[in-house]
């Protein structure tokens, strides 16, 4: 997309406040300068998106009085600029003796400390490193002001909770410039230092981390393979012609680009490929080309056939079970990618450069697509289990009908009640599951581990395995209790299990453990989004009755003696916790 | 080159382009305070690829004052 002019950026952000409908996701920006401009550019980033973003700025310089404010925003962002800590410190600090820069060091030390334990509840909390490269002193590698921020910044990733996610505001600046970063017109009479040109900078910094809180974050990379992972046309030039190769000067782009694919795999990113060729042609090459690094054991999927991409694509999204939103498509043919757009326009499409050297920054530059707040266990071995998935597939065709397929299966659920140590994998299962998910709360690790160790709500989760293998921790119920009702505030699975009828066999059991600690009643909820329409009748099939319905939103409610068990017998639920 | 101006003092004060005219100041627009006036500053930079110097800035407090400025500054900067 090209970039907007911030005239543009006003005046569609004020189009797209009116227009983007969903729930507001606030964000406070806290800060000793003005930077009140930043706020339509943040906006505007995420409107985009479809997330209704509502930027608060809080006061001059006022951190840790707003700290106190603040902590109820869905996000929170502290500007806290190093020239500013002291009135003019960026000049008079090169005159201080150095117990003078301690003790400036200590104080501030010990207000970051103070902020940041007032905001220890808040689900995502930015926080920029100090920088000192806007006054620099040349010819000196350490000025007293650069000591003074490298202090600050060991400091602050050192006491930096789970909640804190730091920006490194140097690569900012470098990415467009220190002369096109700071104004200083405004400088010496509001305090105002940085450029639009910065702030759009730093959007496009901060936008990765609040997409994947909001569950935006892309799951898979889908390639072409001619001219995109490889120079040369494989049905042409031959499996000996075609270059990959680290030692040839075009061979060695896609050597890159191959090992960027394999490092976002390795993050849990699903690799696919989507071609038009003989399928035994690039098997070979997968197979045997000595240059080749993405081998069959990295790729969860592959569409090597003559059909249109779109339909190609379609399948993808089907057979992985994720939705087109979470894809990304790189291809070389200007042809494909607009039938992509023109077709698919929720796919993210990537064209191979003109200027091949162009390639791997381009696919760098777009990384935060794919940037995860809680990377886990799961993710490391995500395509083995999407592997698994397509195994599952091929075996049900050999049953007539399901329940007998389901049988055969060996289906085992383990159930793991308020485990802190799976607080980093719950919080991922909120923030990215979309299709079998009651109510879509998207919640950080701050948040669930607020939920485990309470004593008025409890949270279960759950593995499920069968005989091909592990799926992980792939469910979650969070349940608030008061007195003798308990609400279920999420319940949730991840697309991998779904279809094996895990959820009542998982509804037997909290009910069953509900009565147990005197629960007399439950009530839940249903919220649509535009992916969950196929749980809208869960509650229901789970004798469930209905308080009141409407197009957004059922509510339930259930006397436990009214409930009546399914008792499935195939699967087999275990507790899960070790005591 | 009005109708751009007014376009970007719409998109700064998030008001509608009609409600502009010959008189507009901070006393007739509610939202056109030191901040606001910042931004549009910077919007109409932008716009017109031009820098306003300080005594420009403070000077330029209704819409026929920037229109003289903004004329003035692209006649000499040419």
């Amino acid at each position: 997309m090209k970039t907007l002019s911030y005239p543009e950026i006003l005046k569609l952000n004020n189009e797209l406040g009116k227009s983007v409908k969903v729930k507001p996701y606030r964000i406070s920006v806290i800060s000793n300068i003005t930077i009140h401009q930043i706020k339509e550019i943040i906006e505007c980033s995420l409107r985009i998106e479809n997330i209704n973003a509502i930027v608060e700025i809080g006061d001059y310089d006022n951190i840790i009085q707003d700290s106190t404010k603040v902590a109820d925003s869905n996000a929170v962002i502290i500007f806290w600029e190093l020239c500013n800590i002291v009135e003019g410190l960026n000049y008079k600090i090169e005159q201080f003796e150095e117990d003078q820069i301690n003790e400036i060091a200590e104080k501030i030390c010990l207000e970051i400390g103070l902020t940041l334990k007032n905001l220890e509840s808040s689900s995502l909390v930015i926080v920029n490193n100090f920088s000192s490269v806007i006054f620099p002193y040349l010819c000196k590698t350490q000025s007293n002001f650069d000591n003074l921020a490298n202090i600050l910044n060991k400091h602050l990733s050192n006491v930096a909770p789970k909640n804190v996610k730091l920006i490194d505001v140097n690569k900012v600046l470098c990415q467009i410039g220190i002369h096109k970063s700071i104004d200083l017109r405004y400088y010496f009479s509001s305090k105002a230092l940085y450029t639009i040109d910065f702030f759009k900078e730093y959007s496009r910094f901060v936008k990765p981390l609040i997409m994947s809180a909001n569950g935006k974050s892309k799951k898979a990379i889908i390639f072409d393979c001619d001219n995109t992972l490889w120079k040369g046309i494989l049905g042409e030039d031959g499996f000996e012609n075609i270059d990959m190769s680290a030692h040839s000067k075009s061979g060695i782009i896609f050597h890159e680009i191959q090992s960027l694919a394999l490092a976002l795999n390795k993050q849990g990113i699903l690799l696919g490929l989507c071609s038009k060729n003989n399928l035994s042609d690039i098997e070979e090459v997968i197979r045997n080309h000595p240059d080749m690094l993405i081998r069959e054991e990295y790729i969860t999927i592959k569409k090597i056939n003559w059909t249109d991409k779109a339909t190609n694509i379609r399948q993808i999204a089907k057979e992985l079970n994720i939705g087109l939103d979470s894809i990304v498509f790189v291809d070389d043919s200007p042809f494909e990618i607009n039938l992509i757009k023109e077709q698919l326009p929720e796919v993210k499409v990537l064209q191979v450069p003109e200027k091949l050297y162009e390639y791997p920054q381009m696919l760098r530059s777009n990384l935060g697509l794919f940037y995860n707040l809680s990377l886990t266990k799961e993710d490391l071995v995500k395509s083995q289990i999407y592997k698994q998935q397509s195994k599952r597939e091929e075996l049900k065709s050999c049953f007539s009908n399901v329940e007998e397929y389901l049988s055969s299966l060996e289906l085992k659920i383990h159930v793991f009640e308020d485990d802190s140590s799976l607080i980093p994998r719950l919080a991922q299962m909120t923030q990215k599951t979309n299709q079998f998910n009651l109510t879509t709360q998207r919640y950080t690790e701050t948040d669930i581990e607020i939920f485990v160790n309470s004593d008025t709500s409890k949270v279960f989760a759950w593995s499920v395995s069968d005989k091909f293998g592990d799926n992980g921790i792939t469910g979650l119920c969070i349940i608030k209790l008061n007195d003798k009702n308990a609400e279920i505030d999420t319940f949730l699975m991840s697309c991998r299990i779904i279809g094996r009828n895990i959820e009542f066999s998982v509804m037997d059991f909290l009910i069953d453990h509900l009565n147990k600690i005197d629960i007399d009643s439950i009530t839940a909820k249903y919220l649509q989004t535009a992916k969950n329409a196929q749980v809208a009748d869960f509650y229901k099939k789970c004798s469930f009755k209905i308080l009141h319905e409407n197009e957004k939103e059922s509510k339930f409610s259930l006397e436990l003696k009214n409930y009546k068990n399914k008792n499935i017998n195939y699967i087999k639920l275990e507790n899960g916790n070790k005591n | 080159m009005e109708t751009k101006i007014k376009n970007v003092m719409a998109a700064v004060f998030e008001m509608p382009v009609e409600n502009i005219n010959i008189d507009s100041s901070p006393d007739s627009i509610d939202n056109w305070d030191s901040l606001k006036h910042m931004n549009l500053i910077v919007a109409l930079e932008e716009e017109f690829n031009i820098e306003f110097n300080d005594d420009e800035i403070t000077e330029m407090m209704n819409f026929k004052l920037i229109v003289e400025i903004i004329k003035h500054k692209l006649q000499t900067d040419r």
